[in-house]
């Protein structure tokens, strides 16, 4: 059952949910596509879609089953964020190293993350478009030191001439099954005690009322 | 039956008329040529046996009801109290329904109830129309429900046999539990799911794929009976918070795919298909009971979405593209209890199902898009606050391209035919256009050959070629040159004397 952290009972096979985050232009969908079709800008892609993909991993003999959720990276849907990454495994922000401002947003987004699901979630900030080195805005150094300074690993990666996308991925499902096992042996053998993190996703802003088993007050 | 009374129109014979069985009344075409009392017999013989499978259903829904009725005697008093809140606070079809299949229960004894049900099935069949009853079609899913299931658990054998108790015990205890909070209930489903996914796993050693197969069934089953009492139950002010998206996508009528910045073309006739088809998938969701079949709803509307992105832009849509075209599904079809669905399904869904598939992706977007809509102000659709403001309150309405022909109440088909037809006659005109110019530049080169023809007819009678002897030229080649004549004479050996 992939339910709680992901991992199943028998520990042999995970499940992950990883959230991409990153401004409009800086490659999202390129990156993800390369990885999953191992496309790049290709007329003949044959998924329908590029925003839900699944790889399977097999990784020092255990099964990885990653689910790959894009998000939305418009400002006006800034807010929507934390319904997106809710319960994820792992974060990849991905900013492009030609566009100063797609770095900040980078940073506004570690910042959520950290608070709304502590370190729990495994992070990789990673700097896109590599290829137009000449262009490059966000230095190498500033970028590598703010990831440290985050607890976040960083990359360099150019979906179009596929460098360091297999890399960044196989490092990140490392990173994750080594939080799940973590995460199950502090619950002692998990599979008895996965109730917390369990709950979908709600939308209400407000705390739903909590009621007593006395049951018939009014709901207003 | 037809073919008896047309034949009857030609040979009208006397015992034609009379009842097939011969009881001396007169028959009639309508009874199958039976007089009423001898059709009656009949027919009542050919339904006792479709009557007494139904009876025996009735039976069997009986026994399954005693135990929940059997408990519910004890908390009689606190059922009353919520009848009383029941009938104050119906306000829509739903709550009605709900209160009829609960007096249908707790109102009547056990006996009465059968009797009650028998009688509305024998009353079914003598209208012989499809029944209105919503309850009785309602329990007519349950039981298909319940045979399906049976039929699919005992392909699983032992465990099975374990899982259908442990559901059997689970909806048991849940028809105690009525009055818990909906966030209990929800809580105790999921912990169900939980425990028996556990149990197929670790104690029956049940392969992973079979697990999740069991978990679909069983949620299916469960939520198939507990749906009427806890979809948007009245301890919880689901019902408010539909009303009120239903109201803000309303009042947002007005919103454009160009503001919402939607990367799909409706002027594509595929594509203003699929928006439809997207539509209508949104709408279904409503329709269904199961948690699971609700998310096929949503996974189902994505996928034309996702077409509909495809064939405008002819690239895999992304996220930034798929949301905001969702929204716009979402505002142009105004999902009926659109709260109360995604609540409940978040609620019973079974969590793995919610959580990692692709199901939850495109559920997780949907709640996305209720929250944009919600909280929706000019900011987000890059309008100024004055703007957005007017469109509110209805003072305004942004103008759209199509507007300024057709009114607003045409339909959406005869727009695509105008546009279709002036596109056509657009096209005629530059038909005809390309038949005279082609026409022209043949007559163009026709009058040039013509010309040149003539001119060259000038030049020739003008410059007349005239040929010349050459006999002296030609003689001359290899003699001596032709200006030798001016050239003094060669000179001649002269002889000195010596």
């Amino acid at each position: 059952m992939a339910a709680g952290a992901g991992a199943a009972a028998g520990g042999r096979s995970f499940s992950f949910k990883v959230v991409l985050l990153g401004e409009g232009c800086v490659g999202k969908t390129s990156l993800v596509l390369r990885y999953c079709e191992n496309k790049f800008n290709d007329k003949h892609i044959t998924t329908l879609q590029a925003s839900f993909l699944t790889k399977k991993l097999n990784i020092g003999g255990k099964r990885v089953n990653l689910a790959i959720w894009d998000t939305a990276g418009q400002e006006r849907f800034h807010a929507l964020g934390p319904i997106y990454y809710r319960d994820s495994n792992g974060a990849i922000l991905v900013y492009d190293i030609t566009d100063e401002d797609s770095f900040q947003k980078v940073k506004n987004w570690v910042k959520e993350l950290r608070k709304m699901l502590g370190n729990e979630i495994c992070l990789c900030i990673v700097g896109n478009k590599i290829d137009l080195e000449k262009e490059r805005h966000v230095s190498v150094q500033e970028a590598e030191m703010y990831a440290e300074s985050v607890g976040a690993k960083h990359y360099h990666t150019s979906a179009k001439q596929n460098k360091g996308i297999e890399e960044l991925f196989l490092d990140l499902c490392k990173r994750m099954i080594e939080t799940a096992q973590v995460d199950e042996r502090a619950r002692g053998n998990g599979s008895s005690q996965s109730g917390t993190a369990r709950r979908g996703v709600q939308i209400i802003d407000d705390e739903p009322q909590v009621q007593s088993s006395g049951g018939c007050c009014s709901s207003g | 039956m037809n073919l008896k009374s047309e034949r009857r129109g030609i040979h009208v014979d006397q015992s034609e008329l009379l009842c097939k069985k011969g009881c001396g009344y007169y028959g009639n075409p309508a009874w199958q040529g039976f007089c009423s009392k001898c059709w009656r017999e009949e027919y009542h013989k050919a339904r006792q046996k479709q009557i007494q499978e139904d009876w025996e259903l009735a039976e069997r829904l009986q026994r399954e009801e005693e135990e929940a009725y059997a408990s519910s005697q004890s908390t009689q008093g606190a059922q009353s109290l919520t009848f009383s809140k029941f009938e104050e606070k119906k306000t829509n079809e739903k709550t009605r329904k709900v209160t009829t299949v609960k007096k249908f229960f707790t109102a009547s004894s056990r006996a009465g109830a059968k009797k009650a049900l028998a009688g509305k099935l024998k009353e079914i069949q003598e209208a012989k129309a499809p029944s209105p009853s919503i309850h009785r079609q309602a329990s007519i899913e349950t039981d298909r429900v319940s045979k399906e299931f049976i039929e699919f658990i005992r392909t699983y054998q032992k465990p099975g046999q374990d899982i259908y108790k442990q559901c059997k015990l689970f909806l048991d205890t849940m028809s105690h539990k009525r009055e818990l909070s909906i966030e209990e209930q929800s809580e105790c489903a999921q912990d169900f799911y939980q425990n028996v996914a556990d149990r197929l796993q670790t104690r029956w050693k049940v392969p992973p794929e079979k697990v999740e197969k069991a978990m679909d069934e069983v949620e299916k089953y469960i939520m198939t009976r507990q749906y009427k009492y806890v979809f948007c139950p009245e301890t919880t002010d689901d019902e408010k918070k539909d009303l009120a998206v239903q109201k803000r996508i309303r009042a947002l009528h007005w919103v454009t795919p160009q503001m919402l910045c939607v990367p799909v073309s409706e002027e594509i006739p595929e594509v203003s298909d699929m928006v439809v088809k997207a539509i209508t998938d949104i709408i279904e969701m409503d329709s269904k009971r199961v948690p699971r079949d609700k998310l096929a709803c949503i996974t189902k509307c994505s996928k034309h979405i996702f077409n509909a992105i495809k064939i405008t832009k002819n690239e895999p849509a992304s996220a930034d593209d798929f949301l905001p075209t969702l929204i716009y599904i979402v505002l142009k079809g105004n999902p009926p209890r659109l709260q109360s669905n995604i609540q409940y399904i978040t609620r019973f869904c079974n969590p793995s199902r919610l959580m990692t598939g692709e199901d939850g992706y495109y559920f997780t977007n949907l709640c996305c898009a209720v929250a944009f809509i919600e909280k929706l102000d000019a900011q987000s659709l890059n309008l100024s606050q004055e703007d957005f403001d007017r469109f509110m309150t209805g003072q305004t309405s942004p103008k759209k391209q199509e507007s300024d022909s057709f009114s607003p109440d045409v339909c959406l088909g005869v727009k695509q035919m105008c546009k279709s037809l002036d596109l056509l006659s657009q096209l005629n005109e530059r038909q005809e256009r390309i038949v005279s110019e082609a026409k022209k530049l043949e007559k163009d080169l026709i009058d040039w050959t013509d010309g040149i023809t003539k001119e060259v007819e000038d030049i020739v009678e003008k410059y007349p070629l005239e040929i010349k002897a050459k006999s002296q030229a030609l003689a001359a080649i290899d003699s001596e040159n032709v200006e030798n004549d001016k050239l003094p004479p060669p000179l001649q050996p002269q002889v000195y004397a010596g």
